[in-house]
């Protein structure tokens, strides 16, 4: 049974965001008897809702927030009104997302130590290691069902995947796998197997897909100490005197101001509205905003280092039928600084029904030259480089001098400049996609530019020494004792792995952290 | 060519948000209007050339000769909405069109609509790519044109597969010719 709380009631831990890492964090707070109030800025839908339809469930769970862009990464002239691609729902983007889950690797962790000092970067250790998170990431994956794991068997491989595995094998690639999928293979969990229906990020249909929404949101909310408000849009974390959360205010469905008490706050936005929201709740004793000492908060924006390669085949393959990224390449993911960068990447399959791809192949595009493409399309196969993007201070999310939302809070702007390393990283991907295809016979390739991206991170980094970033290794503020952040803003580094998996596992780990420290009233 | 040295010379809208927006209004049939100018004299914003050469503009934009007149007036049937309704919207057509006739006049003889050859029409817009009025008609028209579940099996798309339990067992995996 939902639980409901008093807006005075001081005793609850206010979660802000459903998704990932507020979602999973409601539900293992709850799970251990703590009482939670999660404020998620967007609507309650169901599954029922979900349809095969690309445009119309992008329209329906999309962040359309107004945000403004700066710099030079090419989403600021591609998209620059729309720079990421994150929802606004009850289970945030875990409904749309397509469910790889990677764990990161030990020298990611450690990217300050292994990869020297990068210029015109900031690069940091965590202050964790691979060894900590390991027992995490394996509860996660238990939690999320992922294929590949814990004897959990892996999805099959589809005609795109056949592509990109006979390619990779003619190059001298050899770390081919069925991706790990946060996607069930055989009914589990009280959810269906996957159907191979291929529509993944319009919202699984059949449920195998694993999202906050339908796992972890319902089952905190059994547990009676759990009650979820939707179109609660949080303007401001409230302290006191000695420096503490007292609670946030927010704007209710009807747009009315609300003021919601909390004992502690966790931070779960995603990673442009969670440094936003510190930054507008500055204050005499926080005058760059709350838990900013550091200067760190809004900084060091990583979105993953990306490009997509498109092969047309004189042969059908009929890339959208199945599971979109249910095949990887990793060969290219290890610390090799003789190919021209460090970090890795990894080649992870895309595919895209015909509105979806019409639309991104080449925006602004015309002509006989980009339909012909898009003739093609039946004998398409693609696969996405996925790799490191460096943390750098001026790639950041500020507040718009001018522009306000309709709750009158300043709007964010995010500012990125490709990195030389990202470049390189990039070039070297685009360029291995599509010796890959040549391979195999590809009668000609496309490079795609980055999408607006659905991985962004490291604005609220975790440091050990406060000085160095927002929160400590349990994503507690180093400024604010009863303030978490629960979200990817806290990476210190970005890996070349999709971060919804070190999400969920460190969620998991900062809510032992949290109620032990309840328990032992430390907050 | 690599399409994306191409794109990257290119500052446009958010061709993605607006195409969301303005798919609700794009389900509009229709009879044929490059086929058929009385059909295009109803319409209460744009002259019946105009919404031809309107047509003409959009199949140049997104050439597919696979696709009938009717996938293109589809696409453009929100914009002449659009145009009748909003003066400014109306003005930015008129007036854009007006620049593709003078261009392809100068050059062809023709108005741009009756401009029989390709190369010329394409060079007329590529004179406008960078302006206003080629992003309107571009970002407005892209969703809608591609968005048509009944165009897709012509681009070898089957759509969607959920109500058909998926691609299980309709071949995900019948790839056989590597």
């Amino acid at each position: 049974m939902p639980a409901t709380f008093d807006l005075n009631d001081s005793s609850v831990v206010v979660i802000i965001g459903s998704g990932a890492g507020g979602g999973t964090l409601a539900n293992e707070l709850a799970q251990k008897g703590v009482s939670v109030v999660v404020l998620e800025a967007g609507k309650r839908i169901e599954i029922s809702d979900f349809k095969n339809d690309e445009i119309a469930m992008f329209g329906l769970f999309s962040w359309f927030d107004p945000r403004t862009t700066s710099g030079t990464w090419s989403v600021a002239k591609t998209s620059p009104d729309l720079p990421v691609w994150t929802c606004k729902l009850v289970g945030g983007t875990t409904v749309h997302w397509a469910a790889c889950a990677l764990r990161f690797q030990e020298h990611e962790f450690k990217v300050r130590t292994r990869y020297g000092d990068v210029s015109g970067a900031n690069l940091m250790d965590w202050p964790i290691d691979l060894a900590e998170v390991a027992p995490y990431y394996d509860r996660a994956e238990l939690k999320m069902g992922v294929s590949g794991t814990h004897d959990i068997p892996s999805l099959p491989i589809n005609n795109n995947g056949k592509v990109l595995f006979a390619g990779a094998k003619k190059i001298g690639y050899t770390k081919l796998q069925a991706t790990k999928m946060a996607i069930n293979s055989e009914p589990r969990a009280g959810r269906a197997g996957c159907q191979q229906a291929g529509f993944c990020c319009q919202g699984c249909t059949f449920g195998a897909k694993w999202s906050t929404l339908y796992t972890e949101i319902p089952a905190a909310e059994a547990t009676g100490k759990c009650e979820v408000r939707p179109e609660a849009q949080v303007l401001h974390i409230e302290h006191n005197s000695a420096g503490k959360v007292t609670g946030v205010v927010y704007a209710d469905s009807s747009g009315a101001l609300q003021r919601q008490k909390a004992r502690a706050v966790a931070l779960a936005a995603n990673s442009i509205e969670s440094p936003r929201l510190l930054l507008n709740s500055s204050s005499s004793q926080f005058p760059q905003g709350l838990a900013n000492s550091s200067g760190q908060v809004g900084c060091n924006y990583m979105r993953h280092t990306s490009g997509t390669v498109f092969a047309i085949f004189d042969k059908p393959v009929h890339f959208y039928r199945g599971t979109p990224q249910s095949s990887i390449v990793m060969d290219e993911a290890r610390l090799d600084p003789k190919r021209g960068f460090v970090g890795g990447y990894n080649l992870e399959l895309i595919a895209q029904g015909l509105p979806s791809f019409a639309l991104n192949l080449a925006p602004g595009a015309w002509g006989r030259e980009r339909a012909s493409v898009i003739d093609s399309y039946a004998n398409v196969a693609g696969l996405w480089v996925l790799g490191e993007d460096l943390p750098r201070e001026t790639n950041r999310i500020t507040l718009h001098p001018d522009k306000k939302d309709k709750f009158g809070m300043p709007i964010p702007n995010v500012h990125s400049d490709d990195h030389e390393n990202d470049i390189a990283l990039r070039n070297h991907g685009y360029a291995q996609g599509e010796a890959l295809y040549k391979a195999v016979g590809a009668k000609r390739t496309v490079r795609v530019p980055p999408f607006p991206a659905s991985h962004n991170m490291g604005t609220n980094r975790m440091s050990a020494n406060p000085r160095d970033g927002v929160v400590n290794r349990f994503g507690q503020a180093h400024d604010v004792p009863n303030l978490f952040v629960s979200d990817g803003s806290q990476f210190t580094s970005s890996g070349a792995e999709n971060p919804t998996l070190t999400i969920v596992a460190l969620a998991i780990r900062q809510a032992e952290y949290i109620a032990q420290q309840l328990a032992t009233r430390a907050i | 060519m690599k399409l994306l040295d191409w794109a990257s010379k290119f500052t446009r809208r958010v061709f993605i948000a607006r195409g969301a927006t303005t798919l609700a209004a794009a389900a509009v049939a229709g009879k044929s209007l490059l086929a058929d100018p009385a059909a295009a004299a109803d319409s209460p914003g744009l002259s019946a050339q105009q919404s031809r050469a309107l047509l003409r503009f959009t199949r140049d934009l997104f050439p597919h000769d696979r696709l009938p007149d009717a996938a293109y007036e589809k696409a453009v049937a929100p914009l002449l909405a659009e145009a009748a309704s909003t003066p400014a919207t109306k003005q930015l057509l008129v007036d854009g069109i007006a620049q593709l006739d003078a261009s392809t006049r100068t050059s062809g003889g023709e108005t741009y609509m009756r401009t029989k050859d390709e190369g010329v029409r394409v060079a007329a817009i590529r004179q406008i790519e960078s302006g206003a009025f080629f992003a309107k008609i571009y970002g407005d028209t892209i969703t809608p044109l591609y968005n048509q579940p009944d165009m897709w099996a012509k681009f070898g798309y089957q759509g969607p597969s959920s109500s058909l339990g998926g691609y299980l067992h309709r071949g995900f995996n019948d790839l056989d010719w590597l």
